[in-house]
Parts: C-alpha cells; sequence; structure tokens
C-alpha cells in the first residue's frame, strides 16, 4: 500500500512565482527515494509540502495523504512522531548544549515519560556510535558528527518517514560517505522510508530504490536508477552530466549490455570491454611550458595557534606558477585552511619564507589591494549588505568594474536580491564578486565547491577558466577530487601540515589508489593516467578506432 | 577538574551543600566558624583546582588584609584605640570587625569557586528544568548560541581581513569596521534561528505538554548524603539559635564561647564543610589502594 500519495499538488509563492506544478507521486513503505534536479527546481519546496509544520506559505492545490489519511488532519504531534525531516545546516538545526540533551529533544517536546526517553536515548546512542560522545558539549564537534547528531535525535522519535533536504552538503567526503551508510543501514534494517535530495549523487544512486527527477516544479522522470541513466542519455538531457562517473562513461564510450552504477561494476565492465591489454593505455601528457614565475612561493613555513599547541604547519614548501590554477588536496583538519590564513598574513608563521611575486607577505604594503584576496569557506561570512549590489559596492564606486566583474561572475540578475535568498551556488558566485573586486592578481579558495551541486561547480570551473586566462593565479585548497583533477593545472597532496608531492592531475592521480577519481579508480587495471570520465571515455575511442 | 566524588553526586545534593555553606558563611560572623569555613573551603578547592588553587588563594590573602584594615578607617566604634589616624580614633574592635567582614567574602569567594566547578551549567538547568521548563530551555539555547556567535564573529572578522577590509588603524576604520562584523552577524544569526525554530517544530515543539529529560537520578548514596547534610545542617541550625553563633564586635567586643553544647555545634559545622573534602579524598584512596594492589 502507498504509504505517501501526492496528488495533483500545485503551489505558487505568495510573490507569485510558481514553485510546484502538478506533481503526483507515490510513495511505498520502505523506499529509498532520491529526488534531484537543478537548485530551484523545487525538490526542497516538494520536500517541505510532506510536512505541515515546515510548508511554506503561498497558494496550494491538490492533495498529501499519509496512510490514507490527509496530512492536513493529522495533529502536529502525530506528524512529529511519524515524520522526521533532517536539514542541510548540521549547525543551526542543533538546539540545546549538550549532545544527551539534544537526543532527548524530540521525546521531551513530545511529551514523553522518563522511563521511555530514557531507554530510547541509550538505543539511540548505541546505534550511531555516539556513546563516547555522550556527555560533550555540542559546540566540540565536528560537522559530520553533528548531522549525524541531528540524524540520531530524530530516529529517537521512531519516524516511520524520514525525510532529508541535501544533509550533506555541508560535510566533506569522508563525513558525508559516513552519514549516508547510516542511512542506508536506517533504511535496509529498520525499514524506515526515506526521501532525500542530495547533489552528491554518485553516492546514492546505486542504492537508491527510485530516482525522481524535478525540472521547473514538475517531476518529469520517475524510475529505477539505470532506467533513468538511459532515459536521460537517449533524450540528450543536460541533466546527464549529474550522472554517476560509470554511467557517464559507460554511455559516453557507447557501452552495450547493462550500464554499470558502481566503481566495480564500472570496472567489470571495462574488464569485459577490453579482455585484451589494449593498445592505447595513456593519454599524452601535456607538454610542461617553460617555468613560469613564482606567483606564490613558501619555504619551510611552520606555524602553531599557541605556544603549547602542536604544529598545524610543519615546513611547507610549494611554488605556484603565476597563471594557474594550483589545488591542493588532503584530509580534514590537515591544515589546509590554516596554509591559506598564513598566505594572507593572519596566522603569523614562527619559522620560513611566504613571497608573494616575489615579495615577503609581511614587507607588502596593500597587500589586499590589487594583490591578493581570498574567498572563504563559507561566503556568508562576506555579506554585510541588504542587496548584493549593496555588498558590491562596499567595495568599490567604481561602477563600469562593478558591472564588469557581475558580469563575469553571472550574477547581474541577481544584483537586488538580499544575498540570504540565493541558493548556495549563487552566492558563491556573489562572494567571489565581491573578492574580485579588490582586483587581486592572486586569488585564494577556501573549499569553493562545498555545498554547490554539479550544475553549478561547471559555471564555476567557467568564471575560474576566464579569470586565469586574465592572468590572475587560483590558489584553492578542497576536498573535492573530482573537480580537482577536472580544471586544476596542478594537484598537491596536503598531509601531516606538509605539502608531501605536487603533480599535473593526470599524473598525481594516476599514481594513488585510494585518494582519486571515481574514473581513476574504475580505469586504472586498464588504463594508466585516465582520471576523469572524459579521459577514459576518450582512451576507449581511441582504442575501438583501432581495432577493426 | 577530572573527577571529584562529589561532583559525581546527584545535582540536587550538590547545590543543597553549596546553599548551605555560602549561606552559613554570610551569616554567621563567628571567627571560629569564620576560620573553620575559610579552611574548609580552601581545603576543597585546593583538591577540586589543584595546583592552580594556591594562585588564587594567594591572591585571597591580600585582599583579605586590605579589607580588615580599611573597616576601622570608617568604623570608629570600639574601646581600644590603637592609634590615631587624621586625628580619628582606629580601634582594635573595629579592625576585628572588618576582620570577620573580610573573612566572610574570602569564604564565599572560595564557596564560589568551588560552587562553578562542581555545578556546571548542564546541572543547573536540569535541576530547574522541571520547575520552569521555558526558562531552562531558554537558557541551554542561550548557552549554546554564544560560543556559536564568538567563533562566526572571528571568521567574519577574518573574512573581511582577508579582502582588505579589517579594522584599521583609525578610530572610524575601527567603528565602520565593527559595524559591518556586527551587520554580517545579525543576518547570519537570523538566519540560523529560522533553521532553529524549524527543527524545533519540525521535532514537536510546541504540540503540547513538554516533558523534561532527567539525566541524573537520586540513588540510595544520594539520599543518605542528603540526610546527613540535613541533619548537621540542623544541628547548626540549632545551636545557632540557642546563641552558639552571637558574635559583636562593635561597640564591646562580646563572643559566644565554644564549649559544652555550643561545641557540638561547631563540630556538626565543621563536618558539614568537610564532607565534600573528605568524599574526595576517600575515593582518591581508594584508588591508590586498589592500584597498588595491581
Amino acid at each position: 500500500m502507498a504509504q505517501i500519495e501526492i496528488q495533483n499538488l500545485t503551489f505558487s509563492y505568495p510573490s507569485g512565482r510558481s514553485a510546484l506544478s502538478d506533481v503526483n507521486l507515490t510513495i511505498h513503505r520502505g523506499e529509498y527515494v532520491v529526488l534531484w534536479g537543478k537548485s530551484g527546481s523545487g525538490k526542497t519546496t516538494l520536500l517541505r509540502h510532506l510536512k505541515t509544520v515546515l510548508t511554506p506559505y503561498g497558494k496550494r492545490s491538490g492533495e498529501i495523504l499519509l496512510d490514507g489519511v490527509p496530512l492536513t488532519e493529522l495533529s502536529q504531534r502525530e506528524q512529529a512522531g511519524k515524520i522526521g525531516f533532517v536539514m542541510q545546516n548540521p549547525d543551526d538545526q542543533i538546539v540545546t548544549d549538550k549532545v544527551w540533551h539534544e537526543l532527548a529533544f524530540g521525546l521531551e517536546s513530545l511529551g514523553c515519560d522518563q522511563k521511555t526517553m530514557r531507554a530510547r536515548v541509550a538505543e539511540m546512542a548505541c546505534y550511531f556510535g555516539i556513546q563516547d560522545w555522550f556527555h560533550r558539549d555540542v559546540a566540540n564537534l565536528s560537522g559530520g558528527q553533528k548531522q549525524l547528531l541531528n540524524l540520531a535525535s530524530i530516529m529517537a522519535m521512531q519516524p516511520e518517514v524520514l525525510i532529508l533536504d541535501e544533509p550533506t552538503s555541508q560535510l566533506d567526503p569522508i563525513a558525508a560517505s559516513d552519514f549516508l551508510n547510516t542511512l542506508r543501514k536506517i533504511n535496509t534494517e529498520l525499514g524506515t522510508t526515506v526521501i532525500i535530495t542530495e547533489h552528491r549523487i554518485e553516492d546514492i544512486f546505486p542504492y537508491a530504490d527510485r530516482a525522481v527527477m524535478m525540472d521547473g516544479g514538475r517531476v518529469i522522470a520517475d524510475d529505477a536508477p539505470r532506467a533513468t541513466a538511459e532515459h536521460l542519455w537517449s533524450s540528450g538531457s543536460g541533466m546527464f552530466s549529474a550522472m554517476p562517473t560509470p554511467v557517464r562513461v559507460f554511455y559516453g564510450a557507447g557501452g552495450t549490455g547493462e550500464c554499470p552504477l558502481t566503481v566495480r561494476e564500472g570496472r567489470n565492465w571495462l574488464s569485459r570491454a577490453f579482455p585484451e591489454p589494449p593498445k592505447h593505455t595513456a593519454l599524452p601528457e601535456r607538454g610542461n611550458a617553460e617555468p613560469a614565475e613564482c606567483a606564490l612561493s613558501m619555504k619551510e613555513v611552520w606555524f602553531r595557534y599557541e605556544k603549547d599547541s602542536p604544529d598545524v604547519l610543519r615546513g611547507v614548501t610549494a611554488e605556484v606558477p603565476r597563471g594557474c590554477l594550483y589545488a591542493i588536496v588532503g584530509g580534514n583538519g590537515a591544515g589546509k585552511s590554516t596554509m591559506l590564513k598564513a598566505v594572507c598574513g593572519t596566522c603569523r608563521p614562527y619559522r620560513g619564507k611566504i613571497r608573494v611575486f616575489g615579495r615577503p607577505v609581511e614587507k607588502t604594503p596593500n597587500l589586499f589591494q590589487g594583490c591578493l584576496a581570498m574567498l572563504p569557506q563559507d561566503p556568508k561570512s562576506l555579506f554585510v549588505g541588504k542587496t548584493v549590489l549593496e555588498d558590491l559596492r562596499e567595495m568599490t564606486r567604481d561602477e563600469e568594474l562593478l558591472a564588469k566583474t557581475a558580469a563575469l561572475c553571472q550574477i547581474t540578475p541577481l544584483l537586488q536580491s538580499h544575498p540570504y535568498d540565493l541558493s548556495g551556488g549563487e552566492q558563491q558566485r556573489a562572494a567571489l564578486a565581491k573578492v574580485l573586486l579588490t582586483q587581486p592578481k592572486l586569488l585564494l579558495l577556501d573549499e569553493p565547491t562545498k555545498g554547490i551541486d554539479c550544475f553549478f561547480k561547471e559555471t564555476f570551473a567557467g568564471i575560474l577558466a576566464k579569470l586565469k586566462a586574465e592572468g590572475i593565479t587560483i590558489v584553492m585548497v578542497s576536498h573535492d577530487v573530482e573537480f580537482c583533477a577536472r580544471y586544476a593545472d596542478w594537484v598537491s597532496m596536503f598531509f601531516d601540515g606538509q605539502i608531501l608531492t605536487t603533480d599535473t592531475p593526470r599524473r598525481f592521480f594516476g599514481a594513488n589508489s585510494f585518494y582519486t577519481t571515481a574514473a581513476n579508480r574504475m580505469s586504472r587495471h586498464v588504463f594508466q593516467n585516465a582520471v576523469t570520465a572524459e579521459d577514459v571515455i576518450a582512451l576507449c575511442r581511441k582504442n575501438r578506432e583501432d581495432t577493426p | 577538574m577530572t573527577s571529584d566524588a562529589f561532583s559525581n553526586r546527584h545535582p540536587a545534593v550538590n547545590f543543597l551543600f553549596f546553599l548551605g555553606a555560602i549561606g552559613f558563611a554570610v551569616l554567621i560572623q563567628h571567627p571560629a566558624y569564620l576560620i573553620a569555613g575559610a579552611l574548609g573551603a580552601a581545603a576543597y578547592y585546593l583538591l577540586l583546582s589543584g595546583r592552580k588553587g594556591w594562585k588564587r588563594i594567594g591572591m585571597l590573602v591580600p585582599m583579605f588584609l586590605l579589607l580588615t584594615a580599611v573597616n576601622p578607617l570608617f568604623n570608629t566604634y570600639g574601646e581600644r584605640v590603637l592609634f590615631h589616624v587624621f586625628g580619628r580614633p582606629y580601634t582594635l574592635e573595629a579592625l576585628l570587625y572588618g576582620g570577620a567582614i573580610a573573612g566572610v567574602f574570602v569564604v564565599m569567594m572560595l564557596w564560589f569557586g568551588c560552587y562553578n566547578a562542581v555545578m556546571t551549567s548542564d546541572k543547573f538547568t536540569s535541576l530547574f528544568g522541571n520547575l520552569i521548563p521555558a526558562l531552562s530551555l531558554l537558557l541551554v539555547m542561550v548557552l549554546r548560541m554564544i560560543p556559536g556567535f564568538i567563533r562566526k564573529a572571528g571568521q567574519i572578522t577574518l573574512a573581511r581581513r582577508a579582502i582588505g577590509l579589517g579594522a584599521g588603524e583609525k578610530n572610524r576604520d575601527k567603528i565602520r569596521h565593527g559595524m559591518g562584523v556586527l551587520s554580517a552577524l545579525t543576518d547570519w544569526a537570523l538566519e540560523g534561528s529560522v533553521v532553529t525554530g524549524d527543527s524545533m517544530r519540525a521535532r514537536g515543539y510546541g504540540s503540547g505538554r513538554r516533558t523534561s529529560f532527567q539525566i541524573y537520578t537520586m540513588k540510595r548514596g544520594d539520599w543518605c548524603l542528603l540526610a546527613v547534610l540535613m541533619f548537621l545542617a540542623a544541628a547548626v541550625i540549632a545551636v545557632s539559635a540557642m546563641g552558639a553563633t552571637a558574635a559583636e564586635f562593635t561597640p564591646v567586643l562580646s563572643i559566644a564561647p565554644v564549649s559544652g553544647i555550643y561545641a557540638l555545634g561547631f563540630a556538626a559545622y565543621c563536618a558539614y564543610l568537610l564532607i565534600p573534602s573528605v568524599l574526595h579524598l576517600k575515593e582518591e584512596l581508594q584508588w591508590r589502594r586498589s592500584r597498588s594492589k595491581i
């Protein structure tokens, strides 16, 4: 029997903007449904309709039934218990200051008695492995732990349906996959229905029962993941680029048979496609240009925050040539962000030299005017104005420059909006515009792809390419291996307070076997240095052309 | 503070103990009781904070001396004049009275130091959560928001500095910078509070009667300890009612003797004060013994 039934749901905001039109959707008990589409396609609006207290104000028609009963007829208490809702921001969702109290919060609100509460809280703490930090202050948890706590405190109410709105967008890749694994465990072990929107589609797609695709407030596809992939490919949809790497390689290379969804399936498919070692196994490496002048050089930089604390930077040495996109990858808390702060001069190293365009950082007057600027991890920390335009005017009076920069960052239509009304990707670009108004020659980016879906990533990469063409040197630290492999000129590995290796993406990721892209993991037993889906496709085609 | 036998007891026991200890310290100015109070509080304070505790106690000594010496300058009652200051008599009685007041202050400071270490915010809120649920939730939320604000303000300052909008040298620039940070922080906080509100309502907040999760339960040992504390406190109150703690300093020095039944009251007071220290030391000894057996 259908658990949730959405019938002819149409909704428009008070401003008149239509958000959902004629949505029909049936979700069965225990299903794992992924809802996806570009940002602004109405995913969040649809999810919020599944819980009346979160439903936005506006004009609405149609009906939503939970177990055959209209949602509006259920009391708030029943809804709170039956439908759990996890939101994007791990930090703001937490209400209390202690982990144990947060776990109990929902139960307290439902008026549970002590005995039940005690049992449920204990049960949840064990199931989610929270025992070790049960008594801690919430402020001392990592982002991943916070989000897990949010999930656990909702599961303590034993909901039948779990709704998640981009739950991992603010997490690093390891914490994100931990979270998604826990979610899968809940779905398979407890049979809780899961409805999730997620831009990290690669990690979910293989395990979802159904992929519901939305565009412009409509459901445009509702099928099993494999069928969705085939449909997208054959219809030539632009949404195909969001598909997991194995899918893109399979269709891009003209594969036959069943489409692979995971790296494992992708490997097997490649093995079948090339039973004999193929003739071409490597792509030509870009010829190294003559060494350009150094935009940024670091020599043996050591830093720690306090006299007695451990060193965060332990002899960082790097040279960034002018006019390139230099990516630094590495685990969480390895000190990548601290390194950027040291370059900005906000952290003073106690040993070592940092030079920007040949001059020591601490001796450069007006470092932040026309020389160096940093885009922080959270774009919100830059917004002070009521509109984007107001924010940009804080930086410059030069209207021409402002208009040019806004156009470059593709935010011209958004100038009159409040920065907080923009989506994650738009906020990122607005913040970038603000940073670019200092006209830097060296741009530092701290996790620029965090919380951005793959379509916005492409736009963002396009902007970076234009900046590079203008001669701006870009240094970015990132967890996003796929993005770095595709767009960076140089990739460095940051580990244990140092930069360990630096190479071109192909050589760098080609040499790694774990810390590398999905395309490389899938193809490394056949090809040598294919690191993106495009690389694998190119090699497949080349080999096919050579074998008659 | 790592572990302390008394802190691990139920918060209600902790709270009532401090209520008694601080209450007695404020109300009783009898020198013997003050000295006992100072010793008892200092002992527990040192057990709680270790070597760092000496520093604070060291700071209290000059404070004590100063307060003592200052009182006779304002209060000239008393029979035995020690000398004259600006033509006003400086009397022994006033000096002793100053000592008593300063003693009360020192003992209170020491007990509050212990209180802060033992009664953490979560203990306090869990204790009073049932009495005033709305207020205690508010308190918890404020406690959660303050560190968040501080962290975000730091983040904003750093982000602005990295695009050349840092606080300048001039006062005007500094004010402008401060306003910028504050404005960004307000927007951010407002947005965050909308999410928090959604998250609360999504978990049934405001859907009806609320209960409050008690992470602490009164065990048998807690009840026993509470009974002992109550008994001792009652004894002190009883002898005090009989006049055992009477102390007059000015104009004539008259202090009740500590003898007979009065001595029993004093003994009860000492026992009361030493309970946390004794519990702490007992546990420490137990651990030492069990460790030496291995």
